[in-house]
């Protein structure tokens, strides 16, 4: 709780130097790749992670990593941040909360998509479609599988809940006995 | 020793008694010591039998003495034994005494008078008692009967109650029994239902519960 409460309070601070500046968008994306490439290499995540090994010497290989990519220097800066105050380890929960920031500035809705079934092609757009209309925001959807659902779909928009499987559907005709 | 007045005159005329009795012993033998003195004439009195014949014309003067002494002997006892019983004042005794038996009797009627007043006061008394006892059972009858019915009808009420509690019970114990057996047959049923609908569902019947969703969705809209 208190490792999550930290992480808001990071992204929030990097979010309003993007809202000052405009680049929110850029810095976020930033963000997910050095994510995306931690979680490729894990041996470098767990090398500026570790308080096993000096800070200065985390701070080369980051430093050594940051020169390869063509990232802001906010974004360096942020990373460069994090990393002296001990909280590089929070970098997914930090990477994950500014894209929720950055989606309600960019009026996005996400939405989680759980089905009995995988969906067609254009099922998928319809059912975001709905949602948009719904919503009055753009949708960001993932598709999940849960076969325990037995057939139908269950869409979740944050804490709002639309439950359209037949387990739902059962569910509710046990109840009305 | 102090004798009281009414002891010292009965002794006195007890005394006066003896005396007189004395006296009335002593008459004879005066009267013979006399005729001795008088000479052989004496012993021809204590012998008639050798004097019969030219006895009947001896002289009778001792005789007459004899019973004069006697006479007065007589006289003197009768006026001592009248003054005697003047001094010890028998009249006022007797007459006392007479008069303490009337009181005596007048107080014993008083007595019985008090006695019979009061016996009868008492059998008054004991009438009212009765009376009275027979009201306080009567009341106190009444009053239990009235507990008695108050009683019964509590009891009547309480169990009237228990029977109304032992029913709702029993309804709601039936209740919950069906309610349990329903929902079992709800749970196997859906269970059931489940598998079956799981065996059996298509592409078609997602495709079809998908557009059913993109459908409400939209009626929410």
């Amino acid at each position: 709780m208190i490792g999550s409460k930290i992480s808001k309070r990071y992204a929030k601070a990097l979010f309003s130097l993007g809202r000052e500046d405009g680049s929110f968008e850029q810095y976020g994306r930033e963000l997910l790749e050095f994510t995306r490439i931690c979680q490729d290499h894990s041996d470098l995540r767990n090398v500026i992670a570790n308080p096993v090994f000096k800070l200065e010497e985390r701070k080369k290989v980051l430093h050594f990593v940051l020169e390869k990519v063509t990232f802001s220097v906010v974004t360096k800066n942020f990373l460069t941040l994090l990393l002296d105050k001990h909280r590089i380890g929070a970098l997914e929960a930090v990477a994950d909360y500014y894209s929720q920031l950055v989606d309600e500035a960019s009026n996005i809705a996400r939405a989680e998509i759980i089905s009995a079934r995988p969906l067609k092609g254009e099922t998928l757009g319809r059912i975001e479609k709905s949602l948009e209309d719904l919503t009055s925001k753009k949708i960001k959807s993932v598709v999940k599988e849960d076969h325990g659902l037995i057939g139908g779909i269950v869409v979740k928009i944050g804490d709002f809940v639309l439950d359209g499987s037949i387990k739902a559907q059962l569910e509710g005709l046990k109840q009305s006995f | 020793m102090v004798l009281d007045k009414k002891t010292r005159k009965k002794y006195v005329l007890v005394v006066v008694c003896m005396a007189a009795f004395a006296l009335l012993l002593s008459g004879p033998f005066t009267a013979a010591e006399t005729a001795q003195g008088s000479g052989g004439e004496a012993v021809h009195e204590e012998n008639p039998g050798e004097a019969d014949g030219g006895g009947q014309e001896t002289d009778r003067t001792g005789d007459l003495l004899d019973l004069l002494y006697r006479f007065i002997n007589f006289a003197l006892l009768v006026i001592i034994l009248v003054i005697a019983l003047r001094k010890v004042g028998l009249k006022e005794t007797l007459t006392g005494r007479i008069e303490g038996i009337r009181q005596g009797l007048d107080d014993l009627k008083e007595g019985k008078k008090e006695a019979e007043t009061k016996f009868k006061e008492m059998e008054r008394k004991l009438q009212e008692f009765q009376e009275k006892k027979k009201e306080i059972v009567a009341q106190y009858k009444k009053e239990g009967m009235a507990e008695k019915e108050r009683i019964v009808a509590a009891a009547k009420e309480r169990a009237k109650h228990l029977i109304e509690q032992a029913e709702l019970t029993i309804e709601l114990e039936v209740q919950s029994v069906r309610d349990q057996l329903k929902r079992d047959v709800v749970d196997l049923a859906v269970q059931r239902a489940r598998g079956i609908i799981a065996k059996e569902i298509t592409e078609e019947d997602q495709g079809r519960l998908v557009d059913e969703f993109i459908e409400r969705v939209g009626k929410i809209h």
